[in-house]
């Protein structure tokens, strides 16, 4: 089988989430519709000669702007959203050395 | 019933002193506390919002609803995620900063579907929304909130964003305008990126007009947004004037032909009768329309191409919510645990269900297969609809499949019956930057549906302009949802 719930439980620790049983059977159930719809893809003829389409507008184009320095945003206004931060930093756990 | 009105009509009012800007404000705010109880339509209430100083300016001291997917400085914007349950930006969006110049007034920020990944208005963390015309129905999303608050006519506008029909679809459910201009007319700067090759920003109104004034004023090319570009020329208000004489429209045999849905329900039969019956509003001013054939196949692939990018450009782009830097802490004793913990925790259901899917299309042993070739039937979609447009004004085709489903039942999980294509078209827009523009045309069940115009990229003052001489036949302009009536 193509798909199962080790691969999805597998990819979800990837991704840091986890998921109930639930969730699990209802993500293999939708790949597998997705993965039928996709084979209908492999059948459309030189598909693989179609250049992949990254971005929205053919004809997009920008101008850089020059390169001068801005006003930057103050770390303080950053911090307000942090739930932990000592100072002018983010706290976390110890990393290096932990557990 | 003084928000019941036109942008125009409350700015001669405005202007003629028979109201104030506060009187509209504090009327709107009233309004949106009382939808609130019915519908659950807002994050938040902004009550201390005061009117602004009236100017020849249309817009000014007019009240708005903004989604919560937009930054605003010093408002919570939640996406209508746990994830981001108290997060206060420390700046606007773009196309907020360029509406507040027009010294409009925010009053609320509107419930969504969490992020915008949903079409149901049924993942918010504060709950459901519910259609102001029948609060067992859906409102439709993901710009959920703001279709439901105009439609019950809280303000005459919100702003919406839209990555496959998130502003079209709730339009239609809610029986009101919503139009996405053409990728790139509208910076998103400052609006939390769901998808990004996808996402637009647009706006929902009760009239074709007013969705012209509101993108007048959001449009603009933009240093923060590269993908941004020069609208200055482009006078969406001004260009309205209802002459349609000599357009072409066509829509898809393969969607629309009610003999491709043999289990057809009713609403499904009234809907399309209704969309063919509307069609002849166009032909009296003179417009063409004409069936055009697209290949099976192609129009089967549209739902799995945009699940494919939306899913894995979504899981890219919401890596950064950690729970770390920004957003509620979890527990755990190091900084996987922790930021597994806020994950698990703050993401719902069905966003976590996309992340899995969009992270297992990007592993580069699957990309080819689904990433890469959804990029190429993208194209192929996209050159197609190029090619029509050639010969074509636009695509005019209905919403859905009907008016707005039943909450109860609803799971907003991917399923694939053999309405899959009419639920999905208007994913179309989004591949292909697409201006794209619902507007109500009728009621089944007591419940309006919607119809939709999209044309080629730039031509937004064409589609907008085509819409503006539909919507003058036909008797829902400026409708609203009684639901507020009752308690004036």
């Amino acid at each position: 089988m193509k798909f199962t719930e080790e691969l999805i439980d597998d990819l979800a620790a990837k991704l840091l989430i986890g998921l109930t049983k639930e969730e699990n059977k209802l993500i293999l159930s939708e790949f597998n519709i997705i993965d039928e719809t996709m084979e209908l893809i492999t059948k459309i003829p030189n598909i693989k000669e179609v250049e992949p389409m990254t971005h929205t507008l053919d004809d997009f184009s920008y101008t850089p702007r020059e390169d001068e320095i801005e006003e930057s945003i103050s770390i303080e206004d950053i911090l307000a959203n942090c739930d932990a931060y000592e100072g002018r930093e983010v706290k976390v756990p110890k990393v290096v050395g932990g557990e | 019933m003084k928000t019941i009105k036109t942008i125009e009509e409350l700015h001669q009012m405005l202007i003629n002193k028979e109201i104030t800007s506060d009187e509209l404000v504090k009327d709107s705010l009233k309004k949106a506390h009382l939808l609130q109880t019915k519908c659950n339509a807002f994050v938040t209430i902004l009550d201390d919002a005061k009117g602004k100083e009236v100017t020849e300016d249309l817009l000014s001291g007019i009240p708005y609803g903004i989604k919560d997917n937009y930054s605003t400085k010093g408002i919570l914007s939640t996406g209508s995620s746990n994830t981001l349950k108290d997060y206060v930006p420390f700046f606007s969006a773009t196309a907020v900063l360029n509406l507040e110049k027009h010294h409009v007034v925010p009053i609320g920020k509107t419930a969504m579907d969490e992020f915008g990944m949903g079409g149901s208005g049924t993942t918010a963390h504060t709950g459901n929304i519910l259609n102001p015309w029948d609060t067992t129905r859906m409102a439709g999303g993901s710009s959920s909130g703001s279709a439901a608050s105009v439609a019950a006519g809280v303000y005459p506008f919100a702003l919406g964003s839209d990555t496959g029909d998130s502003i079209r679809k709730p339009a239609a459910f809610c029986g009101i305008v919503g139009y996405k201009p053409t990728y790139g007319m509208i910076s998103r700067y400052g609006l939390f990126p769901f998808a990004s090759s996808l996402d637009h920003c647009g706006c929902l109104t009760r009239s074709v007009k007013d969705a012209a004034i509101v993108v007048d004023a959001m449009k603009g090319i933009d240093k923060n947004d590269l993908t941004s570009w020069d609208s200055q020329d482009i006078h969406l208000f001004e260009s309205l004037d209802g002459n349609v004489k000599g357009k072409k429209l066509f829509y898809i045999k393969e969607i629309v032909n009610l003999e491709n849905y043999p289990d057809a329900s009713l609403e499904l039969k009234e809907h399309l009768n209704n969309f063919y019956h509307t069609l002849d509003y166009l032909k009296e001013e003179g417009v063409t329309i004409e069936e055009v054939s697209i290949e099976q196949n192609l129009i089967n692939t549209i739902f799995s191409v945009y699940e494919c990018l939306s899913c894995a450009e979504a899981t890219s782009n919401m890596s950064n919510l950690t729970g770390i830097i920004f957003g509620p802490r979890g527990e755990g004793k190091g900084v996987n645990e922790m930021m597994k913990e806020h994950r698990t925790k703050g993401f719902s259901s069905l966003i976590k269900r996309r992340f899995v899917i969009g992270s297992y299309i990007l592993q580069k042993e699957n990309q080819e297969r689904y990433f890469v070739n959804a990029q190429r039937v993208r194209r192929l979609i996209v050159d197609k609809m190029k090619e029509l447009f050639k010969t074509y004004d636009g695509l005019i085709m209905p919403v859905s499949t009907g008016p707005a489903p039943y909450i109860d039942g609803s799971k907003d999980e991917i399923t694939k019956d053999n309405t899959t294509n009419l639920e999905e078209h208007l994913q179309i827009g989004n591949f292909g930057g697409f201006p794209s523009i619902t507007i109500p045309n009728g009621f089944i069940n007591n419940l309006p549906v919607g119809i939709n115009i999209t044309g080629n990229c730039y031509d937004d003052a064409n589609v907008l302009n085509i819409a503006y001489a539909l919507e003058s036949k036909m008797p829902y302009k400026n409708q609203v949802a009684p639901i507020l009536k009752e308690d004036e």
